[in-house]
């Protein structure tokens, strides 16, 4: 067994220590490589997007290092596959869930590890290889690089399938005594749903991908070109031209991708706006339920996509009427978000700014949401810009803005020392800033090819204008980009001057992984050594002498701590009842 | 599920409040909690609970996995390209050899409980060995059907007929190797006992009969 705190510091240079560090199956050492994997995919992804608006917007330009780039669509296809992989599998997917789940789940619910530590250093490595396989599809070329990638796809989902069972599993068995379900932080209940929708939608695309390799490689017959092709309009289809294999994928799986990229970024952010206004969730119980509701609807609109691609006719009115039912969950999650905010004693640290930037990009995105819900869609023109539009903004970057919240605030606990405030403040204003002039103006564009009804002179016009936006668009890209670089000055600075020391607990937060010292140990809560819970996570207010009351201090220190002895009281009321019921 | 859990937690809480006196008397070891802030922190206990727990989720995620197969099986039979496969008559031998071996790992568990670990080591071998039986006898019903000129790629119902033979016998060969790993085992210094290891491994083995059946009835009847 290795004992270290994180994957950065290892103690051990033989051979045989380095193979022990790489194949650790520590649950923190896992979580700090998935955040690692997902840095890089991030960076790279980003600059993917970069090179493709100045395509869009220069299509001449010839591109560094991509020669031929700029005269070949199936290049410029592949890319924005290669940025979309990037971002979705390994960024969204992996590291509000995997990365931040492995290293703090076991944690917040008072564990010594995962329910199966081999398990899930199988895990992190096949994703690893399926990053590989991903980058390397794209050098290959086409039909090559197609099999490459659903093979990747397919070693992806099984390792997600892993990951997905360790966290059910952990969740159900390991809490430590006195976490009862409703004590429990709102980050492992999203964690925890997750992990069981995963489950199920992974499954679907493992099953999914082997049929299409099947197809492709073995020249089985379970999704049929021919057939499919007959259905179609005749402007979709290209020479040669097979859309259905990525059709089929599309809907097996992606739609609940969605919801498996936002559910753990819902529950960090609930985690954050109440730690920083130093109030209790505002209704808990419903926020739980809304994310379950999340949950079940995100895998309720999955089984009608498929049925929508076989025979029923009234299967796409039912998908339209479940995509916006989601709405009610997500209009309850947001009435909490507020509701903890009024008159909170909001402290505005760099991780609440970008967890309440998540909430604006969240409603932002999802206005525009309620349009594509309606499954009479096709026929009002809206363009493939308002869709790209529309998930870029509610999706990609409001789950960013997550996840850098969740960076800014869990650092001390996952390598020690604080980011830089100012630096972190600067550098959220200049990103917020820059995705609201990506991705607004995108919207419009999208709506722009309403202009084919006009006549010919007013179509040139807007046609100009049409340019003049994407123009704008690529600079805003450009700026939010080049806005990153104060981000990786500030972590990677902070990496190298962090000292050993750090308080246990700088956010006066509740949860029980504050209660141990920064970093945290190999061991969480010393070797053997189980924390006992006796409140719910959300213990805060003015009638504390700190305002709040970590999940783990013992009923007769809180008579030293608390003002108002009402409050204490009704909290002792709260803990016979769960006693006697 | 949801149901044991709560109960489970309901126990841990009482047993807490033994522990420090239901929050009135203080603890006997610290003086209102001065020392190390008033945290009282019991040991930990290893439970196989987890083993249990993670093969359930585990089965529905497998489950997940060929129903995703057979709403595309069900899907496809409509398609005109649809040529029946008739299922070779070795299957029904196959079927009924993969029943009999979870009636022997069922007798084994139960030689377990009586202690009688050599009674236990022939049956669960009796078990193994009907396993990989019924896995050769699959896959001599594959050259058969090969035999016929039926391959993988000759028709959709045929890529359905390899695929879900194929997919089961890949999900069954880990089956045989969680049997091995039992019976090759040493429990002696191991976390979890025998016990729990062989019920767990039973766990699955029964799902993968009962998903063969099933699998077998939507070869024979969807047609």
């Amino acid at each position: 067994m290795v004992t270290y705190d994180d994957g950065a510091t290892g103690p051990s240079t033989t051979g045989r220590g380095m193979i022990a560090l790489l194949f650790s199956t520590r649950h923190k050492a896992i979580g700090l490589r998935y955040l690692w994997l997902s840095l890089v995919s991030v960076l790279v992804g980003m600059v993917l997007s970069a090179l493709l608006r100045v395509h869009t917007s220069w299509p001449t330009t010839a591109i560094p290092f991509l020669s031929g780039f700029e005269s070949l669509a199936e290049r410029y296809a592949a890319m924005r596959l290669l940025h979309g992989s990037l971002m979705v599998f390994f960024v969204l997917t992996a590291a509000p869930q995997l990365g931040f789940g492995n290293f703090l789940l076991p944690l917040q619910i008072g564990a010594e590890e995962m329910a199966f530590p081999t398990l899930n250093c199988v895990s992190l490595w096949m994703t690893v290889v399926s990053l590989a396989g991903m980058t390397a599809s794209f050098f290959r070329p086409l039909s090559q690089g197609i099999d490459m990638w659903l093979a990747s796809a397919a070693i992806f989902s099984l390792a997600a399938l892993f990951s997905a069972l360790n966290f059910v599993v952990t969740t159900i068995q390991l809490r430590t005594a006195g976490m009862t379900l409703p004590r429990l932080p709102i980050t492992v209940w999203a964690w925890f749903v997750n992990a069981i929708l995963s489950m199920l939608i992974f499954s679907v695309l493992l099953a999914g991908s082997a049929a299409v390799l099947s197809d492709r490689l073995l020249g089985s017959n379970f999704f049929s070109a021919a057939a499919f092709l007959a259905q179609q309009p005749h402007n979709l289809m290209r020479e040669g031209s097979s859309p259905v294999l990525w059709q089929r994928l599309f809907w097996y799986f992606a739609q609940a991708e969605v919801y498996v990229a936002m559910l753990p970024c819902f529950g960090i952010v609930t985690h954050l706006i109440a730690t920083f206004a130093r109030k209790p969730v505002w209704k808990e119980r419903l926020v739980v339920l809304a994310i379950c509701g999340v949950g079940l609807i995100g895998f309720c609109v999955w089984g009608y996509h498929m049925f929508a691609t076989g025979m029923n006719p009234y299967a796409p009115l039912v998908f339209s009427v479940l995509a916006s039912s989601l709405g009610v969950p997500a209009a309850f999650l947001l009435a909490s978000w507020v509701g903890t905010l009024w008159n909170g004693h909001v402290r505005f640290t760099t991780s609440m700014l970008f967890a309440i930037g998540f909430i604006s990009l969240f409603v932002a995105g999802g206005l525009s949401g309620i349009f594509l819900a309606r499954h009479d869609l096709a026929h009002a023109a809206v363009s493939e810009e308002f869709v790209v539009g529309h998930f870029h903004l509610v999706m990609g970057v409001a789950a960013t803005f997550a996840i850098l919240a969740a960076l800014f605030f869990w650092f001390p606990k996952l390598f020690g020392g604080r980011m830089n405030e100012t630096l972190g403040k600067v550098h959220f204003w200049m990103t917020f800033a820059g995705v609201y002039c990506i991705f607004m103006p995108m919207h419009w564009l999208g709506l722009l090819t309403q202009s084919t009804l006009l006549p010919d002179a007013q179509r040139a016009a807007v046609a100009s204008v049409g340019a003049s936006i994407r123009t704008v668009v690529t600079a805003a890209t450009i700026w939010t980009v080049a806005a990153q670089v104060l981000f990786v000055v500030n972590f990677f600075g902070t990496l190298r001057r962090r000292k050993g020391a750090e308080e246990n607990n700088p956010w006066g937060a509740t949860t029980l992984e504050w209660s141990i010292v920064s970093p945290a140990p190999s061991d969480n809560f010393g070797r053997g050594e189980a924390p006992a819970v006796y409140r719910g996570a959300y213990e805060f207010g003015a009638q504390f002498a700190p305002d709040f009351v970590p999940q783990d201090l013992a009923p007769e220190s809180l008579e030293q701590r608390t003002v108002n002895p009402r409050k204490e009281n009704s909290c002792r009321a709260r803990r016979h009842h769960t006693i006697s019921s | 599920m949801p149901g044991t859990t709560t109960s489970h937690d309901i126990e841990l809480i009482i047993e807490k409040k033994t522990g420090d006196g239901g929050g009135k008397v203080p603890p006997a070891g610290g003086d209102g909690g001065g020392n190390d802030e008033g945290k009282n922190r019991p040991k930990r206990q290893p439970s196989p609970n987890r083993y249990y727990t993670g093969i359930a989720i585990g089965i529905v995620s497998v489950l997940m996995f060929f129903m995703a197969l057979a709403s595309a099986f069900l899907v496809r039979k409509g398609g005109p390209d649809w040529v029946p496969v008739h299922i070779p008559w070795l299957l029904w031998l196959n079927t009924a050899v993969l029943a009999t071996s979870s009636g022997t790992l069922e007798m084994a568990r139960k030689r377990l409980a009586h202690a009688d670990v050599g009674g236990f080591r022939n049956l669960w071998l009796m078990t193994t060995v009907l396993g990989v039986v019924f896995l050769a006898g699959q896959l001599v019903a594959w050259r058969m059907l090969v035999g016929q000129g039926i391959y993988l790629a000759s028709n959709p119902a045929s890529s359905f007929f390899y695929i879900f033979t194929g997919a089961h016998a890949l999900h069954l060969i880990g089956g045989v190797g969680a049997l091995i790993y039992v019976a090759r085992r040493n429990f002696d210094a191991a976390k979890l006992t025998r016990s729990v290891a062989a019920e767990v491994t039973s766990y699955y083995w029964h799902f993968m009969d009962g998903l063969w059946l099933f699998l077998l009835a939507l070869l024979y009847l969807g047609r």
